[in-house]
């Protein structure tokens, strides 16, 4: 940036690319002088109204008599604007930055300085209860899309000057701004400095989402299949983790919230548990605990058993499916995987047809496919019903979905083709594999594996208020420190 | 070098007591006969007394220099680390061969007849491998969901057996000192423990000594239950098997559940990749290649080979599973060798 508003102007300008959504608009100050000015501004990320009465008006009623440019720029930064959020701007990064970020730039002739203005006004949803986190006794706000509004629903909860937001830039081009979010005297520095370290290291042209940094923070050399990032749409929730030392990055543009470190016990605990009875927590815990072994291991055991073993089954079952199996062209373990490849493309379709048309899909769904397909001798009904109750127990604990459904292929392969002894030895090496993993270096099974007495009163069971408030455990405690053996 | 993370001794103990208590699901039965359950409650006693003796020269390396016998021997010079590092990793292949061979046996014989057992070997270490790649921090808190399954099945097998007792028979103490000595020795085989225990040491932090008691007391008792239900179960179902099988057939009687017994497949299948993973590890440390995936391999390849060959040489398998030959080396494991180094390491201070 120079002296020269003109130039400043042409530089920004051609920066741009002569962009249409770039407004300049020029004016000329009251001064003896006759001082040059310009408002510089990206349409439709400001708020016109506010634009106005905080620097527009002001600026062209203030009579700046004989002050030179430089004084005139001095008055404007402390008396003339009507704004609290008023930033000097030094360089032509900071300029970018300010002004793709909905702020005005006031510059003028003569100064190689420039001042921004916080006048921001874009369009955005408003808050409102994400769909995928519904509660039942928990409150009704989510987060939104603008970083600004997702800081003010923390704060709102947590009024503690103990609550820091910290403020970094990801993406070289898309240059998304992000907060890491903590409370000081909960989190661990040493887990805070590797974090900023993994995200500084991030080399993306562009974030559009938090999903693109996830794999960023992810420890190295450990496993994939399970996500070593928690992620929430509720400040509630978001909340409650920072209090255990957990970080929350909140990305500019994106609801979901993520966390580290995560835990493998932490899917499997929801905002209700905390608000329900103890013995109900814990019944759910327990239904979501059960649920997610049904859902990777019953399509297997039942390949396995139908396979291999099919004197495991009840005489009374193994009467009706052998009956059912018979009368069907192929084998029980391409049959599983048929279906359950096929439940997959009506999921995906499900997810991605407009509402209008989901009904048919239902329809198609359930009666073409499903029932048909069992009347014609394709499938067998026993072998649909065992993917369809796997399919359902899989969505209890939704955030886990990828790794079930990647799980669920696998062990009825293994199953089908080695039997259970396969699905044991299959189970191991997924038992080691999560065991290894680590996220900020956290153990991802710690409570369970590392085993620790004392957390388990928020695992498999929630514990009464008074017992959870006597201690809090933070989630730093997990961490192992290294050294070299 | 991998870099290892200390972890709780509490949780290593715990390992190791999950491999002192796959020796009873896994080796054949071979308990003399002369001796009533009484006497062998005896010898349990004795056995895992002489376990505690093979602890101490670890222990007191842990307690007293807080490192173990290969931290030792890499500052010892060249020939003497080399010299330790070969001895113990020919002494942790034997180890995991003298469980592997019994196990793929006794899968092939009991659970998949016909099976061939060098593949189930070959799937085996394949999956043991990856684990001992982990390192043995990772293993350990393995163990921990294995001790669940572990009381998980011995729930189901006692509580299946609980039914069919019967205690007129063999309640008498009736024994002779052989039958003892005998039984003594068989219940000696878990000292490979210590001699894990020698070289793992290093790893752990917060030791105490009520930890390698209580591993030895769970270990006795987990013995003397599965001894009282050989001894006094007398059902339809045990009456019809051998007194000299497999544990599985002669144990894991799950009344009328047909297919509980998998458990039984579970634990044996899941205890055998456990130790035979720390093995590896074991050896790996030897020659300070923790977390090298192609050495481990080629240990790993290395029991394969030996696994074929024993398949083809019933003198070679007699002699990988021979109680008392692993018995004299870990003697040699667990004892002398850390004696050895503590007596040199006191001069040298």
């Amino acid at each position: 940036m120079n002296n020269s508003l003109k130039e400043n102007i042409k530089n920004l300008q051609t920066l741009f690319a002569n962009s249409a959504d770039l407004s300049v608009r020029e004016v000329t100050l009251k001064s003896v002088r006759q001082i040059r000015a310009a408002i510089l501004t990206v349409e439709g990320m400001v708020s016109k109204e506010e634009l106005a009465q905080s620097s527009v008006n002001p600026l062209m009623a203030f009579d700046f008599g004989a002050k030179t440019e430089r004084e005139a720029y001095q008055t404007i930064l402390s008396r003339v604007l009507a704004s609290s959020d008023v930033t000097e701007i030094e360089g032509q990064e900071q300029l970018i930055s300010f002004i793709t970020s909905g702020f005005a730039v006031i510059a003028l002739d003569g100064v190689e300085k420039m001042i921004a203005v916080g006048s921001q006004g874009y369009a955005y949803r408003g808050v409102a209860e994400p769909e995928s986190e519904v509660v039942q006794r928990g409150a009704r706000e989510g987060f939104t899309e603008p970083l600004r509004v997702n800081m003010s629903l923390l704060r709102r909860r947590v009024k503690s000057p103990d609550l820091v937001f910290e403020q970094m830039t990801v993406g070289k081009k898309s240059r998304t701004q992000l907060m890491l979010c903590y409370l000081q005297k909960a989190v661990s520095q040493e887990l805070l400095e590797k974090l900023r370290e993994r995200l500084q290291s991030c080399d993306l042209e562009t974030v559009l989402a938090s999903g693109y940094l996830a794999e960023y923070l992810e420890d190295s050399r450990t496993s994939r299949l399970f996500s070593g990032v928690g992620i929430s749409e509720r400040p509630d929730t978001v909340c409650g983790k920072l209090t255990e030392g957990r970080i929350a990055i909140i990305v500019d543009g994106t609801p979901a919230v993520m966390l580290v470190p995560h835990l493998f016990v932490e899917e499997f605990q929801g905002v209700d548990d905390y608000s329900n009875r103890t013995y109900y927590a814990a019944f759910i815990r327990t239904l979501k605990y059960l649920s997610f072994f049904t859902a990777i291991f019953l399509p297997a055991i039942y390949t396995a058993f139908a396979q291999f073993h099919p004197e495991y089954f009840p005489t009374w079952i193994l009467v009706k499916t052998s009956k059912s199996l018979s009368e069907t062209p192929l084998p029980v373990t391409l049959e599983v995987l048929l279906i359950t490849f096929v439940y997959e493309i009506m999921k995906e379709a499900g997810l991605r047809i407009p509402k209008s048309l989901g009904h048919a899909v239902s329809i198609v769904g359930a009666l073409v496919i499903g029932e048909s397909a069992v009347t014609a001798g394709i499938i067998s009904s026993s072998t649909l019903m065992v993917v369809a109750t796997a399919a359902i127990c899989s969505y209890v604990t939704s955030s886990l979905y990828p790794p079930i459904m990647t799980l669920r292929f696998l062990f009825v392969i293994v199953g089908g083709t080695l039997g259970l002894w396969g699905i044991v030895l299959a189970t191991a090496i997924v038992l080691i594999s999560m065991c290894s993993k680590t996220s900020l270096g956290v153990p991802y099974m710690s409570s369970l594996a590392p085993f620790s007495l004392r957390t388990m009163r928020d695992v498999f069971v929630r514990a009464g208020w008074k017992k959870l408030s006597e201690h809090t455990i933070k989630v730093q405690n997990f961490a192992e420190t290294e050294e070299k053996a | 070098m991998k870099t290892e993370v200390p972890f709780s001794s509490k949780r290593l103990f715990m390992t190791l007591m999950l491999c002192a208590c796959a020796v009873i699901l896994l080796q054949n039965h071979d308990l003399s006969a002369d001796a009533s359950f009484w006497v062998n409650l005896l010898s349990v006693f004795a056995g895992l007394g002489v376990c505690f003796f093979y602890f101490l020269p670890a222990i007191i390396l842990k307690k007293k220099y807080n490192t173990d016998v290969m931290t030792l021997a890499n500052q010892a010079g060249t020939p003497l680390k080399w010299a330790t590092a070969v001895f113990y990793a020919l002494y942790f292949l034997f180890t995991a061969e003298y469980f592997l061979i019994p196990y793929t046996d006794m899968f092939c014989k009991k659970y998949y007849a016909g099976a061939p057992p060098c593949l189930i070997a070959l799937a085996v270490l394949a999956c043991c491998v990856y684990a001992a790649v982990k390192g043995v921090n990772v293993i350990t808190r393995f163990g921990i969901f294995l001790f669940v399954l572990a009381l998980v099945t011995n729930f189901l097998m006692f509580a299946g057996s609980a039914s069919s007792l019967r205690f007129e028979e063999n309640l008498a103490f009736r024994g002779t000192l052989s039958a003892f000595l005998q039984n003594s020795g068989y219940f000696i085989t878990p000292c490979f423990i210590a001699a894990i225990y020698v070289c793992l040491s290093g790893y752990t932090r917060r030791f105490t000594w009520r930890q390698p008691l209580t591993a030895l007391a769970l270990t006795g008792l987990k013995y003397a239950l599965v001894l009282f239900f050989i001894a006094f179960s007398a059902g339809e179902y045990a009456g019809r098997q051998e007194y000299e099988t497999y544990l599985l057939s002669r144990v894991a009687h799950f009344g009328s559940f047909a297919g509980i017994e998998s458990f039984y497949m579970a634990l044996s299948t899941m205890s055998v990749f456990m130790i035979t993973a720390l093995l590896l590890c074991c050896t790996c440390r030897g020659f300070q290649l923790g977390g090298n995936v192609k050495w481990t391999a080629a240990f790993a390849a290395l029991l394969f080979f030996v696994r074929f060959i024993a398949e083809k040489f019933d003198s070679l398998n007699e002699l990988f599973t021979n109680a008392a030959l692993l018995n004299g080396f870990t003697f040699v494991a667990a004892v002398v060798i850390p004696s050895a180094y503590l007596i040199g390491r006191k001069k040298h201070a």
